[in-house]
């Protein structure tokens, strides 16, 4: 009953900024699990405050330069992980080419935490909730993980694996996002249920897809909050792939990713009602990306 | 004075100088500049900091409390129901609820033990480390089951889970039914409203070297606070003194919870010859603070064909929590307004309170009024679909007129505003046109709909209980004037009223005025609740100052050579009515006052003249006055998400005297963003008598991005002859129609009735899936 | 490294210097150790906006903010505004100009960020200010009063923007 003043943080620990990202993953070797990452803080101080995490050390990484950019090249854009959101969210290439995970970012939280908190933070959370998780995912974007032995890289679909859990080993860290720039003719759109305004998702939903001639190719459609980890509904998407998307099929591709979902009934909402308003966010979300896709007629 | 001369004087005043004025707030310079303090601004450095070790369970007895862990971690004090000097009591309306319990637990969050360490970190720890034992008793959390069972008793020594009963008998309902050709008959539900404060409660007590206690606190009734205080630490009221700084919202919470929070903090500062700090965290402000009162109202109403009402049959189960607290008079004055502000020739209204193990309710904003207007106002358009009327004509047969009876056959002879209020409210809105408009429609996906709903509110306290006003206005010889009262400000804005009120009378600037409030130094001016701040605590000024006017005003005849009744005092000058030019500056004139042998300082104390009241039948003397309300919403209707947005909110006030507009409208405003919440978006989950969500990540006031356009309120002034220049309540109006407002909107969006709230999305969903509402091509 | 560290930053235009602990938060060192109550707690877990200050200009929830994380920073709370009534800022007149104060405890954090927004966007829409402050709760408003408010400051700063009034009048 007591474990909850979040007025001070009743956790000590041993403070470290790095410098350089070689740094960061030297700290992360020697300390291990006992380490954690503080990118924004918005959600690990809260944890802290909770003492549902006790750190031995906190890596300050919001002191190293090289991990914050918005980089736009010929095949995509690269995003350092300690970005923060609100940079994104006023970065005219992320409106431009990723509309989609620009209306994510501004519908999340306030403008406070947007200046706060990072997109590799969001990520790395792993909430089945995250906002940020499905437009990337929508459009094939790919994360880097780095640790003194090296780096890789994987689809962010793969990067979760559960609430809270990532693929990440310990002693790496998120280093880099990817996106692919989209081929032209592609329509996206991010929608989300809340209560209010402020609110956390009840569901979220991003699509993207491309229309050729009368028909949608290459339709990806992502969700949050109504399964274990934000994820695809490859039912619903092949169910449009290269069909034409009339107003009936696009309601029937509504109803299978409600099928597909595994949602649950938790004090924000029953599992019984995500699924009736992702048969309808679904649709909807798909109506608006072909909406930007039509309006942008030949100039996309 | 007597009380026909102040009607007088008002009645005669055609204009003023401050009053009606949207003068600037006296506390608003602190408030931008980040000057203002709240309790827990006042950092003391030896201060022991205070926390709450709070029941797990529902229900329970406490068979060991052991304080030895905690104790061993450092300078730790634990205090349990033991170390009460005084009488473990503060029970308002019965003496049923401890400061801390001696012999069982009654919700999940109850505070059995306080810890008091030198920061805030170990009084944290150490409160973690204080084991209870509890031996569990079976818990009761619905109030429908409790009222039933025996051989689950919250109290008991009560011997039944029903703590109070309430009823009117007006008139021979059967035959009211019989007379009736339609008659309407539904069940409505409301549930917990957490007042949130963004403040939350909290206390810094301070011993003094009399062996007393100041109390610095976040309260609404400084008196109150005074006398609890003094009875659990088993002090003469005198020893402690209590001292409101700035107040982070109050809407009633604080005025229940302030003495609790005080008296907590006083016993550790008595105790142990130190400060002591108690400041709630958010989620002690959720799981062990009072609440609205959720509620069953089981309706029925008869009208004849042409629309007015013949009788109504009413039952009011209120939900108390673990305690009654304010309860009995929560549920009395939902009694007495089940009604509406409507003539009901019969009626019959029977009323229960009910124990149950789940967090006590308490005072809010409209005080049991909005449950049953909630149902009151619903039935009413479910009477006007039946005889195909529209709400507004419905409305306007029925509603109270002078002259009129309310369903407890208390006399109505003046200030009764309502039914001109709604008629300009009707054409302003033009609501007809508009509701028909909706109804016919009905097509698409999100819907339009608009509704109305009336309230109305008994200014001062229920059936008669005496009530008073008080206050001390003090001129210094530079001219100054100081105010005293007992009323809190806690963000409505009542000293600047009380302000104004002053200067008005005076004569004087109102930068002038400085006033001192919400301290029990000050004279006893009653709680700061009930819509009462301004209006019922603005009569004590008016009163103390009219009397230091008429010394002034002898004063002044003195050295104008004329008589008293010539003198004119107004902005600084005091002057002979016929020759304005030839003027004495107020600073002269107090000076000249008191060398001349005049008390520079006067008490305005008045007894509010009340009529009588049968608690067996429920009729009589119910208030004094009411103030009166109308809502019209417009909203839209997401048929696939049940998403209801409130676009816009159209309110008309009939409150007497508008003192200061500004803050009249900042009310308005405030009580309708807080009854959208209510109606709309705030709920708290409980499962087995554990709060599911007691933060706002989860529980949801509504933000700037949720609420409604306002429209400027139209006020009908229908003065009340013992209000300060005719003026009535005005604080919880505008919250008490607005759920009603938007349901009756929803129903006229959709065709469907909820008849719960809040309406959350999910909730309107499933309703509207059942009623076959679905979206249209 | 538990042990405090010093940092500097500057504080409403001063530099200041202290030893804080890796674990103190920003809002604790400025309440309790500076004495700058005017930022107020109220949630500590980001869902309120009350405890608001402008880091480096833009606002920052101080509860969820390390002290040690602002050395070398600047740092704006509602104390670094006005000392009284004679250098008030445009939007605190407003804001007494419009009655959008009632309890006053969320006035800090509603300055502050309305103070970004309008340095941001010198002449927001209705839309766009109920956006930028959705996240700084009130819970006696309405809001009503308070977006009056900053909509009054910024037509009030464009006022003051413009050379001058024939200047203005032929720009239309």
């Amino acid at each position: 009953m007591n474990r909850f003043n979040t007025h001070i943080i009743p956790v000590e620990f041993e403070y470290h900024e790095p410098r350089t990202i070689r740094e960061a993953l030297e700290l992360l070797a020697r300390w291990g699990e006992d380490a954690k990452i503080l990118a924004g803080g918005t959600d690990l101080l809260v944890q802290m405050k909770m003492r549902r995490v006790e750190p031995k050390c906190v890596i300050n990484i919001k002191r190293i330069p090289e991990l914050d950019y918005i980089r736009e090249g010929p095949a995509g854009v690269r995003i350092g992980a300690a970005t923060r959101l609100r940079r994104l969210e006023r970065s005219g290439a992320i409106k431009r080419l990723f509309p989609a995970l620009h209306r994510a970012i501004g519908w999340m939280a306030s403008v406070q935490v947007r200046n706060m908190a990072t997109i590799g933070g969001n990520l790395c959370n792993a909430s089945p909730a995250a906002d940020t998780a499905p437009p990337l995912m929508v459009y094939g974007a790919r994360v880097k993980l780095a640790s003194v032995s090296g780096e890789r890289t994987l689809p962010l679909e793969d990067f979760f694996t559960g609430p809270g859990q990532t693929a990440m080993r310990p002693g790496e860290m998120l280093t880099e996002i990817w996106i692919p720039r989209q081929p032209e003719g592609t329509g996206s759109a991010f929608i989300k249920v809340a209560r209010t305004a402020m609110d956390l998702a009840k569901v979220n939903v991003a699509v993207a897809l491309t229309l050729k001639g009368w028909s949608a190719f290459n339709v990806r459609i992502a969700l949050g909050s109504v399964a274990p980890t934000p994820m695809r509904a490859r039912e619903a998407e092949a169910a449009l792939e290269g069909r034409p998307p009339t107003e009936g099929l696009l309601r029937r591709v509504g109803d299978i990713a409600s099928e597909e979902i595994r949602p649950i009934t938790d004090v924000r909402s029953t599992a019984e009602y995500r699924r009736e308003v992702t048969k309808v966010i679904v649709a909807d979300a798909l109506r608006k990306a072909l909406g930007m896709v039509r309006v942008g007629g030949g100039v996309g | 004075m007597s009380s026909s001369s102040v009607l007088e004087e008002i009645r005669r005043a055609e204009e003023f100088l401050v009053v009606g004025k949207g003068v600037w707030r006296i506390d608003a310079l602190d408030k931008v500049t980040g000057r203002a303090r709240f309790t827990s601004d006042f950092v003391l450095k030896d201060a022991l900091h205070v926390r709450l070790v709070k029941s797990p369970i529902p229900h329970g007895r406490i068979i060991e409390i052991d304080a030895e862990r905690a104790l061993g971690l450092g300078p730790v004090r634990v205090f349990t129901a033991a170390d009460i000097p005084g009488e473990n009591q503060v029970g308002y309306a019965l003496p049923d609820q401890p400061l801390l319990p001696a012999d069982k637990v009654r919700y999940v969050g109850e505070p059995v033990a306080l810890v008091a360490a030198p920061d805030e970190d170990l009084a944290e720890k150490a409160a973690e480390l204080v084991e209870v034992r509890y031996e569990e008793l079976p818990a009761v959390f619905d109030p429908l089951e409790a009222m039933e069972r025996s051989d689950v008793l919250v109290h008991e020594d009560r011997g039944t889970n029903i703590a109070e009963m309430t009823r009117v008998r007006k008139g021979n309902v059967e035959r009211g039914f019989e007379e009736s050709d339609v008659v309407v008959e539904n069940t409505y539900r409301t549930g917990h409203q957490e007042h949130a404060p963004l403040e939350t409660e909290g206390a810094v007590a301070i011993p003094d070297t009399q062996g007393g206690v100041t109390v610095i606190a976040s309260i609404q009734y400084p008196h109150l606070c005074q006398r609890i205080t003094a009875r659990v630490l088993g002090l003469p009221h005198s020893m402690v003194r209590v001292i409101q700084p700035y107040v982070g919202g109050g809407f009633g919470g604080k005025d229940d919870m302030g003495p609790v929070v005080s008296a907590m903090a006083a016993l550790v500062a008595f105790k142990t010859g130190k400060p002591a700090v108690l400041v709630y965290s958010r989620r002690d402000s959720f799981t062990s603070t009072c609440k609205r009162d959720p509620s069953v109202v089981r309706y029925k109403t008869g009208a004849t064909r042409d629309g007015r009402l013949k009788a109504i049959e009413v039952q009011i189960i209120l939900d108390s929590g673990a305690y009654a607290n304010r309860g009995p008079y929560v549920l009395w004055r939902a009694t007495m307004h089940a009604g509406g502000p409507y003539e009901v020739p019969n009626a019959k209204v029977d009323g229960f309170l009910v124990y149950t193990n789940k967090v006590f309710e308490g005072s809010f904003r409209g005080f049991g009024n909005p449950q049953v207007q909630f149902a009151a106002e619903s039935q009413l358009d479910e009477l006007a679909e039946r005889l195909g009327m529209d709400p507004l004509e419905i409305r306007l047969k029925n509603l109270l007129r002078p002259g009129s009876r309310t369903i407890t056959d208390q006399l109505l002879e003046s200030s009764v505003g309502i039914y001109e209020a709604v008629k300009l409210l009707g054409e302003k809105t033009g609501f007809r046109a508009k509701w028909r408009e909706y109804r016919r429609e009905r097509a698409g996906r999100v819907r339009r709909g608009i509704g109305i709903a009336c309230g109305y509110h008994g200014i001062s306290t229920s059936r008669g209980v005496p009530d008073w006003s008080n206050a001390t206005v003090i001129l210094g010889r530079d001219g100054s004037v100081t105010v005293e009262t007992g009323i809190c400000e806690i963000g409505q804005g009542s000293w600047t009223a009380h302000a104004q009120i002053a200067a008005e009378v005076l004569g004087v600037p109102v930068e002038r005025v400085k006033v001192v409030g919400g301290t029990s130094d000050a004279p006893d001016t009653g709680a700061t609740h009930a819509s009462r701040g301004s209006s019922i605590g603005g009569i004590g000024v008016y009163v103390a100052a009219k009397r230091l006017r008429e010394r002034l005003a002898e004063a002044a005849a003195r050295l104008l050579e004329c008589d008293p009744s010539d003198v004119e005092i107004r902005e600084g000058r005091a002057f002979r009515r016929d020759s304005p030019d030839d003027y004495v500056e107020w600073e002269e004139l107090v000076q000249a006052a008191y060398s001349m042998g005049y008390e520079m300082s006067a008490t305005g104390y008045f007894f509010l003249p009340k009529g009588k009241f049968d608690m067996e039948r429920g009729l009589g003397y119910a208030y004094p006055a009411f103030s009166y309300i109308a809502n019209v919403a417009e909203v839209e209707v997401d048929l696939e998400t049940g998403k209801v947005r409130v676009v816009r909110v159209w309110p008309a006030l009939a409150a007497g005297r508008i003192l200061n507009p500004v803050l009249v409208e900042g009310q308005i405003e405030g009580a309708i963003a807080q009854g959208m919440g209510y109606a709309l978006t705030e709920e708290l989950k409980f499962e087995d008598g554990r709060m599911l969500n007691p933060n706002f990540t989860d529980y949801l006031i509504p933000t700037s991005l949720d609420v409604p356009e306002v429209e400027a309120p139209i006020y009908v002034e229908d003065l009340y002859e013992y209000g300060p220049f005719g003026a009535k309540g005005v604080g919880e109006m505008a919250l008490i129609p607005t759920p009603a407002a938007i349901m009756n909107a929803v129903k006229n969006a959709t065709g469907v009735r909820i008849t719960e709230i809040p309406a959350t999305p999910e909730k309107v969903y499933f309703h509207l899936k059942e009623a076959g509402v679905v979206a249209g091509e | 490294m538990t042990e405090p560290r010093v940092i500097r930053f500057r504080l409403n235009g001063e530099w200041v210097q202290l030893g804080v602990a890796p674990n103190e938060l920003l809002i604790n060192v400025l309440r309790e150790r500076l004495h700058l109550t005017g930022t107020k707690y109220w949630c500590g877990i980001g869902e309120c906006g009350g405890c608001t200050v402008l880091l480096d200009g833009e606002p920052v929830l101080s509860c969820l903010t390390l002290a040690v994380d602002v050395d070398g920073r600047e740092i704006t709370t509602i104390e670094g505004l006005a000392t009284g009534e004679d250098d008030l800022t445009p939007l605190q007149r407003a804001f007494i100009e419009e009655g959008a104060i009632q309890c006053g405890f969320c006035t800090p954090g509603f300055i502050l960020t309305a103070q970004a927004l309008l340095r941001e966007n010198p002449n927001p829409t209705e839309e766009e200010i109920r956006e930028y402050v959705r996240g700084n709760l009130c819970r006696c408003t309405g809001y009503v009063n308070i977006v009056r408010a900053i909509k009054r400051a910024a037509s009030e700063a464009a006022k003051s923007r413009r050379p001058g009034p024939a200047a203005g009048a032929a720009s239309g």
